[in-house]
């Protein structure tokens, strides 16, 4: 039974950046973020809401709309360029400039054809949607002033853009202005200011909805280019709109004989609901309701207010059954629609994402050291001593306080995009878009030298997470097409060694790599779901995990018994043991289990699906999932009653051999948990043990 | 008419002592009133020979000529005093002569070295790169009269006007006056003070997060914990509570700041 000393850290100053734009793509439930400093973000919804990808900013870009256009992610900001993303490299792919000063919006069409921009100078630029870029098409008529918001009516043939003090209705095909409609000044000392039309929304029954700096939000008939409503919500500005669109999948067609059922995916138009985010952090919804049962006349009707902000709320969007908003506190809020959701389960739970995905703390074991990752600079701290003894749960004195070593800054405009300290505490790394850097550091007495180390392999140039060996002698790095560069370390140089490169042609990102301590094995996982195991002394794949349907959160290698444990972005922790020995690949049920033989390694569709594990206390409830793979549920207690730990349950996967036999056999598992609060705690894994067996 | 005027020095009614020009006219229209009230028929008219009233209109003329052409030679001198004085510092603010024609030459150096480069990878003739400099001269360089020249920037600004106005109007827009903002340190100040429990005012602990204004040093003491920044321990026991006991060993930053007029007491 081993004894931990645990350091809570609070000198690590963090500080996020204010969302600034949102965009959701419905066909793959990504919500894509951007923030102030130029990073964008992207979060799986369907995966528990898990940030997968995040592409680092930059200090002089600044974005100020985001539009996903059949899975292609474009966003323009003030520095007047359109950029494209490339998802896979997580870097952007080529920036085209408007040429028109600043771009304040961007907007695609329905039919995905057409990317219109709304520039300072007062034009609305059309670009086409090329296979491999953008290309521009036409300007539509020129404006006096800048265009601040666009939305495009969704047949495409019309589109709406507010400006300041009116909103202009243009036609697309000829380009000429057709509507101009004026929007109120504020009242009082708000009438000499200029009213801005923040954002825009064009619905399919020609109105058009607006939100402005005088805190309205005003329903206009397109066809005539009059007022119909205004709802007066705030006293400050509207700066957010979003009308939502259900994702509708219609049932066509059973053919009699093969009884084959084809699905068809259709989008609707369902324009119900729509949210208006202001100044003061309140999101107001609006419902179109009928006035009177029956009858067809919907208004807009105001009916719930969210006051889940602190700051304004510059960034809203619909899906299928929640609202996102995202503002200047930092904080993506999503709120589950009461009546597109059960009450009172999980799926309707207020959800606040505060804190990165992305580890942004990397530890130095044996040097008792502290990494942290800012976007411009690291800090490498020292963690304080205490030599006192205490009972569990004491608080120790501090003999010696932590103390920051260094401060390194990165030079240019990129983003630092990951950062990793060898064990040791001698070697330093850090990646960008466009560069790797690697120190050697001398930790003296009171000395610290830091030397760079200047002639880095052509092989580690686009770097997405970083990782040492636990000797310090071996730097791991992931680069393009989901390939692991291995690189030696010695004195002041680092060689290529050798590239790992798995047999499925993934291309997703490795966003998680592990090495084991005694320095055989390398765990890499994918952002689609994919875990390989390599083997370092042969330089090659030992094996693929089975592909699970939420993506990897956590990887680890147990440093005595080799298991590989797993925490998904579904509050599962699963663990497998490849064999040590074996030649074969094997994946073995790490509590109670027999040998298995080969594993198949499984395609990407065939996930290890099974039946929603019942919540059975301390038993073993075993359920026959797909291709033979058996699922074993085991309830985890928590030591602490208190402690707030995200995984509840552990996942153990087995493989079911021709004799069947299964013994209980006692291995040792250490499972770390990751709680927001930033405190590590490790659980000694006697006690899991004990709960384990069956 | 002047010589009328001129001549007219006796004036019969008082009050024409040494008066300003606008009394005096005033005098003189009046003098001239009642001349022409009081003229009556029996007095004749003063006699003025024509060759005095003609010279005393040339005399006047000429005045009026005189001192027109002094004013003009005046601000002349002024002009000319004024233009030497601004050459006089321009040449002063200008770098010495041999420093301008290094420069120049440096440049030239350099212009010719980049266009021979470029030449002699298009590996033209010796016409074609003349003209070839000509173009590319124009195109970067424009030669104004005088000792100018105008060369578009390499690199071009890092924020070009557009951008940073269009940035301004986002600012004013949203933090501009007009905007009923706050920082976080008042909110949670004055919640602090107005709460049920009233209890000091809040001050982050890096000063960038929020600044606490008007507050001079005397009514309020500092308490730090030494940390591993160096930040070293100052207590100032000015006020009775003492606050030590409160204060655990561990390394995280506490800091308070207590209003001495308020006698805020923390529990």
């Amino acid at each position: 039974m081993g004894e931990f000393v645990v350091h809570r850290v609070r000198f690590f100053d963090y500080m996020p950046s204010a969302i600034r734009a949102m965009a959701f793509n419905g066909s793959t439930q990504r919500l894509a973020v951007a923030r102030g400093d130029g990073a964008v973000e992207i979060l799986n919804f369907a995966d528990n809401y898990f940030q997968e990808k995040v592409i680092p900013g930059r200090s002089d870009r600044a974005i100020e709309a985001l539009c996903w256009v059949r899975g292609r992610l474009f966003s323009a900001g003030l520095s007047g360029e359109i950029i494209e993303y490339d998802l896979e490299k997580l870097r952007p792919r080529y920036s085209m400039e408007a040429y028109g000063g600043p771009i304040w919006t961007i907007s695609c069409n329905s039919q995905e054809t057409l990317l219109g921009v709304g520039c300072e100078d007062g034009t609305v630029k059309m670009f086409e949607i090329l296979e491999e870029g953008i290309q521009f098409q036409r300007n539509l008529d020129r404006q006096k002033g800048r265009i601040i918001s666009l939305s495009w009516h969704p047949s495409g043939a019309q589109i709406a853009a507010g400006m300041i003090d009116m909103i202009r209705i243009f036609d697309a095909e000829t380009g000429h202005a057709t509507h101009r409609l004026l929007v109120e000044r504020g009242v009082g000392t708000t009438r000499n200011t200029e009213v801005v039309v923040w954002s825009v929304a064009f619905l399919s029954n020609d109105t058009v909805i607006s939100g402005d700096s005088a805190g309205k939000v005003q329903i206009w008939d397109a066809v005539t280019g009059t007022l119909i409503r205004s709802h007066l919500i705030t006293k400050w500005d509207v700066l957010g709109l979003s009308v939502s669109q259900v994702c509708v999948r219609v049932l066509v067609g059973v053919c009699r004989c093969h009884c084959r059922v084809s699905l068809i995916v259709s989008v609707l138009q369902d324009e119900s609901s729509m949210i208006a985010g202001t100044s003061e952090g309140t999101v107001v919804q609006f419902q179109a309701l009928a006035s009177t049962m029956g009858q067809e006349n919907n208004q807009w009707v105001r009916t719930r207010t969210f006051k889940n902000h602190t700051h304004d709320v510059r960034a809203l969007v619909h899906t299928d059954t929640a609202v996102v908003s995202g503002g200047m506190d930092t904080q993506l809020v999503v709120r589950p629609l009461l009546d597109k959701v059960e009450k009172n389960t999980q799926e309707s739970a207020l959800r606040k994402i505060l804190f990165p995905h992305k580890s942004l703390v990397c530890c130095a074991k044996k040097a008792g050291l502290l990494l942290f990752q800012f976007p411009d600079h690291l800090e490498l701290w020292r963690l304080g001593e205490s030599s006192a003894k205490g009972q569990a749960g004491d608080r120790l004195p501090v003999m010696k306080n932590p103390e920051k070593l260094l401060q390194l800054q990165n030079k240019g405009e990129d983003h630092i995009c990951c950062s990793a300290v060898s064990p040791c505490g001698s070697w330093v790394a850090f990646s960008t878009v466009s560069s790797v850097r690697l120190y050697k550091l001398q930790l003296g007495n009171g000395n610290i030298s830091i030397k760079k180390v200047s002639k880095l392999p052509k092989e580690l140039h686009s770097v997405h997470q970083l990782c040492f060996s636990s000797d310090s002698s071996r730097l791991f790095a992931s680069s393009a097409q989901a390939s692991v560069v291995i690189a030696s370390l010695d004195q002041l140089q680092c060689k290529h060694l050798h590239t790992l490169k798995p047999k499925s042609g993934s291309s997703q990102p490795i966003h998680l790599l592990s090495a084991s301590e005694n320095g055989n094995w390398l765990a890499a996982a994918h952002t689609d779901g994919q875990i390989h195991v390599f083997n370092l002394h042969k330089l090659k794949l030992h094996c693929t995990l089975p592909v699970y349907s939420s993506c990897p959160t956590a990887i680890a290698i147990h440093p005595t018994t080799g298991h590989l444990l797993s925490a998904h972005a579904d509050q599962q922790v699963s663990a497998a043991a490849p064999l040590l020995s074996s030649e074969s690949q094997t994946v073995v049920c790490s509590c109670c289990a027999s040998v298995a033989a080969d594993l198949r390694v499984l395609p990407e569709a065939e996930g290890v699906h099974g039946v929603e594990p019942q919540p059975a206390e301390g038993g073993a409830a075993s359920s026959v999932a797909a291709e033979g793979h058996a699922h074993h549920t085991h309830r985890l207690q928590p030591q602490q009653a208190g402690a707030r730990l995200p995984a509840r349950r552990v996942h153990v996967l087995h493989h079911r051999s021709e004799s069947g036999t299964r013994r209980a056999s006692r291995r040792s598992v250490l499972i770390l948990f990751s709680s927001p609060t930033a405190v590590l705690n490790s659980i000694n894994a006697d006690k899991i043990n004990q709960i384990l067996t069956v | 008419m002047t010589s009328q005027h001129g001549i007219m020095v006796k004036s019969k009614r008082g009050t024409t002592t040494a008066s300003p020009k606008k009394s005096a006219n005033t005098e003189i229209t009046s003098e001239t009133l009642c001349q022409g009230l009081e003229s009556s028929d029996d007095d004749a008219p003063e006699e003025v020979t024509f060759g005095d009233s003609k010279n005393e209109a040339l005399r006047s003329l000429k005045l009026a000529l005189d001192s027109a052409k002094r004013e003009k030679e005046l601000l002349k001198e002024k002009r000319r005093k004024r233009q030497e004085l601004f050459q006089e510092q321009k040449k002063r603010k200008l770098l010495p002569a041999e420093v301008l024609e290094e420069i120049e030459s440096a440049s030239l150096k350099k212009v010719k070295e980049s266009s021979a480069a470029e030449e002699d990878e298009a590996e033209e003739t010796k016409s074609l790169m003349k003209r070839r400099e000509k173009k590319r001269a124009e195109k970067h360089t424009r030669n104004l009269e005088g000792n100018y020249t105008v060369t578009t920037m390499k690199g071009g600004a890092a924020v070009s006007f557009q951008q940073k106005s269009a940035e301004d109007f986002l600012q004013s827009r949203l933090y501009g006056p007009g905007r009923l903002r706050t920082t976080n340190n008042q909110m949670l100040s004055l919640q602090n003070k107005r709460g049920s429990q009233k209890s000091a005012a809040v001050q982050f602990v890096k000063k960038d997060w929020g600044k606490l204004q008007t507050q001079s040093i005397k009514s309020m003491f500092w308490v730090f914990l030494k940390c591993s920044c160096g930040i070293f321990l100052i207590m100032e026991n000015k006020c009775e509570d003492n606050y030590a006991q409160n204060l655990t060993s561990e390394y995280f930053f506490i800091q308070i700041v207590l209003n001495q007029t308020k006698h805020a007491k923390k529990e």
